[in-house]
C-alpha cells in the first residue's frame, strides 16, 4: 500500500453502525420467527455474520485479509430447516456485500447431470450461470458422486463445480446439503469439496417439545384452532410419528396438519348443520381429526 | 389586443347562409366551439396574430376558411356539395402566454380534404393561400395531429433507425459523421481524399454539403467515383461498413434518379437530398430508396427561411412530421450546443417527433397533440453545425444514442490532420458511452472523462486543447411558450 | 502523418484500450439492468458484412449477474481466443427496437492481417470493389498461423 493510500484510510470502524446499516438483525429476527428452536444453527449463523463484518472492518482499516471462503455444507435430516436457513444466509451475504444479487438457486443432481455425453457440462454451466451473484444450494449433494458407475456423468459436474468454487469465489456461494453420514462419505471420496468449504453447519433433529411448538405455530398461521382435546392427541401423536419410518421433522408435522385439515373438511361435509357453518366450525380441529391417523393404528398402518 | 370571443356564433342555415354577398367567416360555419374532432380528422394548430380589431374567433374562422373551402364571398355552388363536411372547423382558441397580441387556434379538417400519400396536397391546403391572407398580420403553423388512418397511406422512412443500424452493424452508440469542407471548390480527387481520411480515421459517415450537386469545379459523376473509392478503401482498412452521403439533388427528378441509380451501381449504402427539392421529389426518391435498399439522408436546406421566426411561418417540428411521413431516414434536427438555432426543449420535441412510436401532449416541448405514429419507421436525427468533441458529454446527454453526430470542422480542422480528427472524435464518443454505461455521472464529469481518455490518445488531447473554449451561447429565437411550473421555495 | 492504429474497429469500444475484465463486467451489468439478453459470438473472419458470427452458447435471457456472462466469455477465450475475434452482444426485445442494442469486442486474435481491397474496372471509369479477408484464404482452423 502506498503511503498516500494509507493516509486516506479511516481511523475508526463503527461496527454497531455497520451492523445496523446491513439490516442483518432483521434477517436474524425473521429466521427466529420462521424457525422454532435450532439454537446451535442460529448461533453459527450469527458467528458467521460477525466474522464477515469484522473482515469488512479489517479491510476498511487497511489490514491484511484474505478474501473469505464462503462455501458451506448444511448437514442434517430432512425437515430440519436447511433450505430456509440457506435462503436467509443468501440475504445476509447480500446485505454484507459478499454476494451481489442475493438470490438462491436450489438444485439436485438431475438439474446438473445429463443423460449422455456432452450433456452435462452445458447443463451444469446453465445452473451456475443462473446462480451467479447468489447462492447455489445443492440438496442431497452426495448423489453427484456414484462410485459404482465408472462412467457416471456426475464426475463431470463435480469438476466444473470445483473449478467455479475456486475461480469465482467473489461471484457465487455454494451450499451443499444432505444427511450427515452420507455427506461425510461424500467428502471423504471428494476431498476437493471439503477443502473448499469453510463452514460446516449441523442441523440437529427437533425435540418433541419443539415439534409441538412448530405444529401449533403452523395451525395458528393458517387460522385454525386445536381443541384442548386435540392438543392432547397431537402431543401423543408426535413421539409416535418420530418412531415411524420416513420421519422428516418439521415436514412430517406439516403433513400431519395438512391431513388433519383434510379430515376436518370431510367431517364438516358429513355434519348435520352443514348448511349453517359458523366461523368456529371452520377453524376448529377436533381430536377425531387427528386420531384417525395411521400412527394410532399400529395394526394397519395404511389406513 | 385580440380577445378570444368564445361565444357561439349565430350560425346561418339554408337560403340565408347562401345569399349572395360577404359574410363573417364565423357565421359561415368555420367557427364551431362545440365541435369534437373525429379520430380521423387532421388537426392543425396555428399561432395567429390578427390585424387590429379582428376578434380571435373570427380570425381563427378565417384561417379555417381560407385553408379549406372558403373564398371571399358566398358562392351558391357550395350547395351542390356536402359543404358542412369539407369546411374546416376552428374549435378552440387559447391565449399565448406572454404574447397578448397572439393566440393559438385549433382547426380540424376532415380527412377527405386530402389526397392519400401526398405531402404536396396536404400542404397545399394547410400552408397554401392562407399565409398571405390580409386579415392576419402573421400566421405560424405550430403543430399538427395526423390521424392514424391518413398516416397509414404513407410509406414512411425507407429504412428506419433499427434496419439502418443492422445494415451498418453499428449498435449502442451514436453514429459519427462529417461534412466535407470546404463546401465548394474541391476537385473530385481532392474531395475523395477528405472522405478517405475521415472514414479511415474512425467516422462512420461523411457527407456532401447541401449545395454540392454538379458544378463546374466538380461534376457529380466524378465526385461519386472518387468518394466510393475512398469509402471502399476505408472499409477495407477498418473492417467496418462505411458510407458517404452522395447528394443526388438535381434540377429535375429524372436527373436525380439517374444520380441515385449510379450511386447504387457503385455500391453506396446511402444517398442524400436537400429539402429544397420539394415534397413531390422527396416522396419520389423515398420510394426509390425503399425499392433499392438505400438509406436516405435529408439536409434541411432552406427550412430556416420559414421556421425560425416565432410569429410567422411554420415550426420545424411540422417539417419533422411531414418528413417522417414522406419518408426520409436522416434529418438534421438541431444540436442544442452548436452554432445553429435550437433551444434544448424544442430540440427534444423534434427528436421525439422523429424517434418515438407515440408522443403525448407536452407543451414545454412544443408538442400540442397526442400523436400515434402508426408503425411508421423512426427517422435518425442528425446533429451538425459547430459541435466539437469537447461537448461530447452534453451531446450524449441531450441527444441520446440514436443520432448522427457530425463534426465537420471538428474533424477536418484538427491540428494533426483529418485521420487524427476522426480518431479523436471516436475516442471521445466511445469513452463517454463507456462511462455512461458504467453508471458514471457523465454529464457532470464529462471534461474529466475526456481528459482521462486523452491520456492514451494524443489526437484527443490536441483536439481538446484546440477547441476547449468554443461555445455558441446565443439566445434562441424559437423557444417554447410553456415552461414547466416551478413553485418557489418558501 | 497520424494513422488510425487498428485495422478492425467494429463494435462500440474498439478505439479504446482493450477492455479489462472488470470493464467488460461493467458493460454487461448495464445490459442486464436494461433487461437485454446477452450472447457471446466468435469468428476468424472480420469482413464487415460477415453478419453471422458463430454463437458460443445460447443467448442468456435470464441472467442476473455479469459473472455468468463472464464465465462464457472466458470459456470461449480458452477455446478460440488465440486466433479469433470474440464479441459480446446485447439484444433488446422491446417493441420498436427488437434488435441488437450493444456490441463490443472482448478478444482479438494475436495476429490481425485485416482485409484486402480488390478492384475490377468497368466501363465509364466505374469500379466494382471486393473486400476480402486475408484470413479466409485458408480453411477454418488453419488461419492466423
Amino acid at each position: 500500500m502506498t503511503a498516500e493510500a494509507a493516509e486516506k484510510l479511516p481511523e475508526f470502524f463503527d461496527l454497531d453502525g455497520e451492523f445496523a446499516r446491513s439490516n442483518v438483525q432483521e434477517v436474524l429476527d425473521k429466521l427466529d420467527r420462521e424457525l422454532v428452536g435450532l439454537a446451535p444453527v442460529k448461533q453459527r449463523i450469527r458467528e458467521i455474520a460477525a466474522l464477515l463484518l469484522v473482515d469488512k472492518a479489517r479491510r476498511t482499516l487497511g489490514l491484511e485479509t484474505e478474501p473469505p471462503t464462503l462455501h458451506m455444507s448444511f448437514t442434517g435430516n430432512p425437515g430440519t430447516g436447511k433450505t430456509t436457513v440457506a435462503l436467509r444466509m443468501a440475504e445476509i451475504l447480500k446485505n454484507l456485500g459478499y454476494i451481489r444479487q442475493g438470490h438462491m438457486v436450489s438444485v439436485t443432481r438431475d438439474d446438473l447431470v445429463g443423460q449422455y455425453i456432452g450433456h452435462t457440462a452445458p447443463k451444469t454451466r446453465e445452473v451456475i450461470k443462473k446462480a451467479m451473484g447468489g447462492v447455489l444450494f445443492i440438496d442431497e449433494a452426495y448423489y453427484l458422486y456414484k462410485p459404482e458407475n465408472e462412467r457416471d456423468y456426475g464426475q463431470e459436474a463435480i469438476e466444473i463445480l470445483l473449478q467455479v468454487m475456486e475461480n469465482n469465489r467473489d461471484d457465487l456461494v455454494v451450499i451443499l446439503a444432505g444427511y450427515a453420514n452420507r455427506m461425510e462419505i461424500f467428502f471423504q471420496s471428494n476431498p476437493g469439496f471439503r477443502s473448499r468449504i469453510a463452514h460446516h453447519i449441523d442441523f440437529p433433529d427437533y425435540s418433541e417439545g419443539e415439534l409441538l411448538n412448530i405444529a401449533k405455530l403452523m395451525v395458528e398461521k393458517q387460522q385454525y384452532k386445536l381443541t384442548s382435546e386435540a392438543e392432547k392427541v397431537l402431543k401423543d401423536y408426535i413421539p409416535r410419528r418420530m418412531r415411524q419410518p420416513h420421519f422428516a421433522n418439521a415436514r412430517s408435522v406439516r403433513n400431519a396438519i395438512d391431513r388433519a385439515k383434510l379430515r376436518q373438511a370431510n367431517r364438516l361435509f358429513g355434519s348435520k348443520n352443514r348448511t349453517k357453518l359458523t366461523k368456529a366450525d371452520l377453524t376448529t380441529i377436533e381430536a377425531e381429526d387427528l386420531l384417525q391417523s395411521r400412527v394410532f393404528n399400529a395394526v394397519n398402518p395404511d389406513k | 389586443m385580440a380577445k378570444p370571443d368564445m361565444g357561439k356564433a349565430k350560425e346561418l342555415t339554408g337560403a340565408d347562409r347562401y345569399k349572395a354577398g360577404v359574410l363573417e367567416y364565423k357565421v359561415m360555419g368555420y367557427w364551431q366551439p362545440d365541435y369534437v374532432p373525429k379520430e380521423t380528422d387532421v388537426i392543425a394548430l396555428f399561432r395567429i396574430t390578427p390585424q387590429p380589431g379582428v376578434a380571435a374567433d373570427e380570425a381563427a374562422a378565417a384561417v379555417a376558411g381560407e385553408s379549406s373551402t372558403a373564398t371571399w364571398t358566398v358562392v351558391w355552388t357550395d350547395r351542390l356539395t356536402a359543404a358542412d363536411l369539407y369546411r374546416a372547423k376552428a374549435f378552440r382558441v387559447d391565449p399565448v402566454p406572454n404574447s397578448p397580441d397572439q393566440f393559438f387556434a385549433y382547426i380540424a379538417y376532415d380527412m377527405d380534404l386530402f389526397e392519400p400519400d401526398s405531402i404536396a396536397n396536404l400542404t397545399a391546403s394547410i400552408i397554401g393561400n392562407v399565409f398571405g391572407f390580409k386579415a392576419v398580420k402573421a400566421l405560424r403553423l405550430e403543430d399538427m395531429r395526423i390521424p392514424v388512418a391518413y398516416l397509414k397511406t404513407f410509406q414512411g422512412p425507407p429504412t428506419g433507425v433499427m434496419v439502418e443500424r443492422e445494415r451498418l452493424d453499428k449498435f449502442g452508440r451514436p453514429l459519427l459523421g462529417a461534412t466535407t469542407k470546404p463546401k465548394l471548390g474541391l476537385s473530385g480527387r481532392n474531395y475523395g481524399r477528405v472522405v478517405y481520411e475521415a472514414l479511415k480515421g474512425g467516422l462512420d459517415f461523411t457527407k456532401d454539403d447541401e449545395n454540392i450537386n454538379s458544378q463546374p469545379f466538380m461534376h457529380w459523376r466524378d465526385r461519386f467515383l472518387y468518394c466510393m473509392e475512398a469509402v471502399n478503401r476505408a472499409a477495407a482498412a477498418t473492417s467496418e461498413v462505411k458510407g458517404h452521403y452522395l447528394n443526388v439533388t438535381a434540377g429535375t427528378c429524372e436527373q436525380m434518379i439517374e444520380r441515385a441509380e449510379f450511386a447504387k451501381e457503385l455500391g453506396s449504402v446511402i444517398i442524400m437530398i436537400d429539402l429544397v427539392l420539394g415534397y413531390s421529389a422527396i416522396q419520389t426518391i423515398s420510394k426509390w430508396a425503399r425499392k433499392n435498399d438505400m438509406i436516405l439522408h435529408l439536409h434541411r436546406a432552406g427550412n430556416s427561411t420559414y421556421s425560425r421566426q416565432k410569429n410567422h411561418g411554420m415550426n420545424f417540428r411540422v417539417i419533422c412530421k411531414w418528413m417522417r411521413m414522406a419518408g426520409v431516414d436522416h434529418i438534421h434536427a438541431g444540436t442544442v450546443v452548436g452554432k445553429l438555432e435550437g433551444d434544448p426543449l424544442m430540440v427534444k420535441g423534434f427528436y421525439d417527433t422523429l424517434l418515438q412510436p407515440h408522443t403525448d401532449i407536452a407543451p414545454e416541448l412544443g408538442l400540442f397533440f397526442k400523436q400515434d405514429w402508426a408503425s411508421l419507421g423512426k427517422v435518425m436525427p442528425v446533429a451538425s453545425g459547430g459541435i466539437h468533441l469537447g461537448q461530447m458529454h452534453q451531446l450524449l446527454h441531450y441527444l441520446g444514442e440514436d443520432v448522427v453526430l457530425q463534426f465537420g470542422g471538428g474533424t477536418i480542422g484538427h491540428p494533426d490532420g483529418i485521420q487524427a480528427g476522426a480518431e479523436a472524435n471516436r475516442v471521445a464518443l466511445e469513452s463517454m458511452v463507456q462511462a455512461r454505461n458504467e453508471g458514471v455521472d457523465y454529464l457532470a464529469k464529462g471534461p474529466e472523462i475526456l481528459a482521462k481518455a486523452a491520456k492514451s490518445c494524443k489526437p484527443l488531447q490536441h483536439g481538446l486543447d484546440t477547441w476547449k473554449n468554443i461555445s455558441f451561447n446565443y439566445e434562441s429565437t424559437d423557444t417554447p411558450d410553456f415552461t414547466p411550473q416551478v413553485t418557489p421555495a418558501r | 502523418m497520424h494513422e488510425n492504429p487498428r485495422n478492425m474497429t467494429q463494435g462500440q469500444f474498439s478505439f479504446l484500450p482493450p477492455l479489462t475484465d472488470d470493464q467488460i463486467k461493467a458493460q454487461i451489468a448495464y445490459a442486464i439492468k436494461k433487461g437485454f439478453a446477452l450472447s457471446v459470438e466468435y469468428t476468424d473472419d472480420p469482413h464487415p458484412r460477415n453478419t453471422y458470427w458463430e454463437m458460443w452458447c445460447q443467448p442468456m435471457f435470464d441472467t442476473k449477474d455479469p459473472a455468468a456472462v463472464m464465465l462464457e466469455v472466458n470459456e470461449c477465450r480458452k477455446t478460440w481466443g488465440a486466433n479469433h475475434y470474440i464479441k459480446v452482444q446485447a439484444f433488446d426485445n422491446s417493441r420498436w427496437r427488437e434488435s441488437v442494442a450493444m456490441s463490443f469486442i472482448v478478444n482479438r486474435p494475436k495476429h490481425e492481417p485485416g482485409l484486402a481491397l480488390a478492384r475490377t474496372e468497368g466501363p465509364g471509369r466505374t469500379m466494382q470493389y471486393r473486400v476480402h479477408s486475408y484470413a479466409t484464404d485458408k480453411p477454418r482452423g488453419e488461419r492466423y498461423k
